[in-house]
């Protein structure tokens, strides 16, 4: 199991109104943990009120930069992000696990490949750490960006991106398409949807010569640029995605508070969640675990090795207590945000109400 | 950008995920669902095939089942170590069963799951010699290759890379496969015990495509986990087999 480990915050820069870089360093001897593949994300944990949020957010370095960067847009209502945004300063510390993701493609430094990238909003972190990474390291390769923004003052690395075009010259084309401001020309203002990948594909971008394509923004936005990319015939294979930061969940809700557990032996009633439909049956406080009951009442629901190692069996505790006897796979703050793993669960209070759906 | 869309509608439209932050609990249990029946069909499969190393009736064979003994593996560890991103123990997990376990050859179970592990019911019949091992190694690798279009395409995107990777893998093993068995059947008296042992395990590896019309399915493709339904991809596969052992005499 991955784990965390303490970084130092060594520069919070607020690079837009809303949203900051934050240049973090690993201790000594945790550097070689986080060894970065460009594309790569952190996954960060901190306790609100005494409840752990676990978030991840792209790295935004090269990997020549000889750091780690991560920038963080505010999300309306998300505790993690205006924490960052509103109280992180150099100094602090922060704890992340080591990198991880698939979003890249091994280097070639003989290649002579035709990279496109398309980013919404703050879907630009790993493509830039691509971007960057891909024109240090394969000097005949060359990067053509679409980058979707509201307005101008929402873009995020702007100026790093102008550096990096004067820097390697003829080599990265950036296409910004702003949603609510009029530019020049009509084809690069407003949405990415369907019709402009299929404009910007007519007349400003040789998808025939594109190697792999990189995506990351909101879903609408992936859905209509790979639909596109298809229907040009590129493969999944060439087709890499990042899914944007909307698609995690909430917050989690704490536990809710138990009944007072009656005496074992006697039953429990169960009321169990499965693909929207809410199913309720007595079972046993003893020798019955609460996946066989599931499956005893023609609940289809989801294992695997049934002995607390996989977690295929996952289910959340809505009302009620149960105890599980053994777990190998979920981690504390699942557990205090209720999981449990059903087939090693059995109930300990008079009624429980679980959910494999949330 | 702040059009956010629906987790559900966003697959349902052939969306991609990315990583275990960004799947919901529902899509959770059956992608674990599924790459454990994976895992636990490949490490019970090398496990049979390790059997078989012993009856091959020489170098060539013995290398060529070494491979697929080898390499089933190491194709169960890939996914295994997917399962591991979500928390799976992966150490105990590999542990946790017999994988070399087989019933008697005339048990009659169906298609349905039994013992502790998630392995498809093909994989629970023990191999009577290198003749029926080849022959169950063709019928369930040309299985494999059609369930592979499916696994390939699943909406879960680090797995669906794990499956590209792995695809021609197997499908070399089904040819090494079909190379013996052209072996074995061009003498008559090969040609008769193959044709044997194809009978024994065609209904037992069609078994593994699923019942038609199953309701499982329908879940699965909500999710962007399968696209074809069982009944076409048992179609696609009988078309298979007829097109390779027809001309063997086998079919």
């Amino acid at each position: 199991m991955a784990r965390f480990h303490s970084l130092e915050v060594v520069d919070v820069r607020r690079e837009t109104r809303d949203a900051v870089v934050v240049t973090l360093k690993p201790r000594p001897e945790d550097e070689g943990a986080f060894d970065f593949i460009q594309g790569q994300y952190l996954t960060f944990r901190r306790d609100f009120d005494g409840e752990e949020l676990r978030r991840s957010y792209s790295i935004c370095a090269g990997t020549d930069e000889g750091c780690l960067k991560v920038g963080i847009k505010r999300v309306d209502g998300g505790a993690f992000s205006t924490w960052a945004n509103e109280n992180l300063a150099a100094g602090d510390t922060i704890e992340a696990m080591p990198p991880m993701g698939k979003f890249f493609v091994p280097l070639d430094p003989q290649s002579d490949r035709h990279y496109l990238g398309f980013a919404g909003g703050s879907g630009i972190t790993p493509v830039l750490s691509i971007v960057k990474t891909v024109l240090a390291r394969e000097p005949k390769s060359r990067f053509t960006l679409v980058y979707a923004n509201r307005q101008i003052s929402s873009i995020m690395f702007r100026e790093e991106l102008e550096d990096l075009k004067n820097l390697y010259l003829g080599r990265l084309a950036v296409l910004h398409v702003l949603e609510t401001e009029a530019q020049e020309i009509d084809l690069f203002t407003g949405r990415i949807d369907a019709e402009k990948v299929q404009a910007l594909f007519a007349h400003w971008i040789d998808v025939n010569s594109v190697g792999t394509a990189f995506i990351c923004g909101p879903e609408p936005m992936m859905l209509a640029i790979a639909a596109a990319l298809r229907n040009h015939g590129l493969a999944d294979s060439q087709i890499k995605f990042e899914l944007f930061a909307s698609g995690q969940p909430g917050r989690a809700r704490a536990k809710a508070v138990s009944r007072v557990a009656v005496e074992p032996g006697s039953g429990t009633e169960a009321t169990v969640t499965l693909d929207g439909a809410t199913r309720t049956f007595l079972m046993p406080r003893q020798g019955q675990s609460l996946l066989d009951a599931a499956l005893a009442a023609n609940l289809d629901a989801p294992y695997s090795c049934k002995v607390g190692v996989c977690s295929t069996c996952r289910c959340k505790v809505v009302e009620g207590e149960v105890e599980m006897a053994v777990n190998h796979a979920l981690e504390d703050y699942e557990v205090r945000a209720g999981y449990v793993l059903s087939c090693q669960s059995f109930p300990l209070s008079e009624k429980l109400v679980v959910s494999y759906d949330e | 950008m702040s059009d956010v869309m629906n987790i559900d509608d966003y697959l349902a439209q052939g969306g991609v995920l990315t990583s275990p932050d960004n799947v919901p609990a529902r899509y959770r249990g059956e992608l674990l669902r599924l790459m454990s029946s994976f895992v636990d069909s490949e490490l019970a499969g090398s496990a049979g095939f390790a059997g078989a190393i012993n009856f091959a009736p020489g170098i060539k064979e013995r290398i060529a089942a070494s491979r697929i003994t080898l390499e089933k593996a190491d194709h169960a560890e890939r996914v295994l170590n997917v399962m591991g991103s979500f928390g799976t123990d992966t150490r105990r997990y590999q542990t946790q069963h017999d994988w070399a376990a087989r019933v008697a050859r005339d048990a009659d179970f169906g298609a349905a799951r039994t013992g502790g592990d998630m392995r498809l019911s093909v994989f629970r019949y023990p191999l009577d010699g290198w003749t029926d091992a080849v022959a169950m190694n063709v019928l369930m690798g040309l299985a494999t290759g059609v369930q592979l279009t499916e696994l390939t395409r699943v909406s879960y995107a680090p797995l669906a890379e794990v499956f590209r990777e792995i695809a021609p893998r197997e499908a070399r093993h089904a040819e090494l496969g079909l190379e013996g068995l052209e072996r074995i059947a061009a003498a008559d008296e090969g040609r008769a015990e193959a044709r044997a042992a194809v009978a024994y395990w065609h209904p037992r590896v069609a078994a593994t495509f699923g019942v038609a019309g199953s309701a499982r399915y329908g879940t699965l493709a909500r999710f962007g986990l399968r696209h074809t339904p069982n009944e076409t991809l048992l179609a696609r596969w009988e078309g298979l087999v007829a097109e390779k052992l027809g001309p063997l005499g086998l079919n």
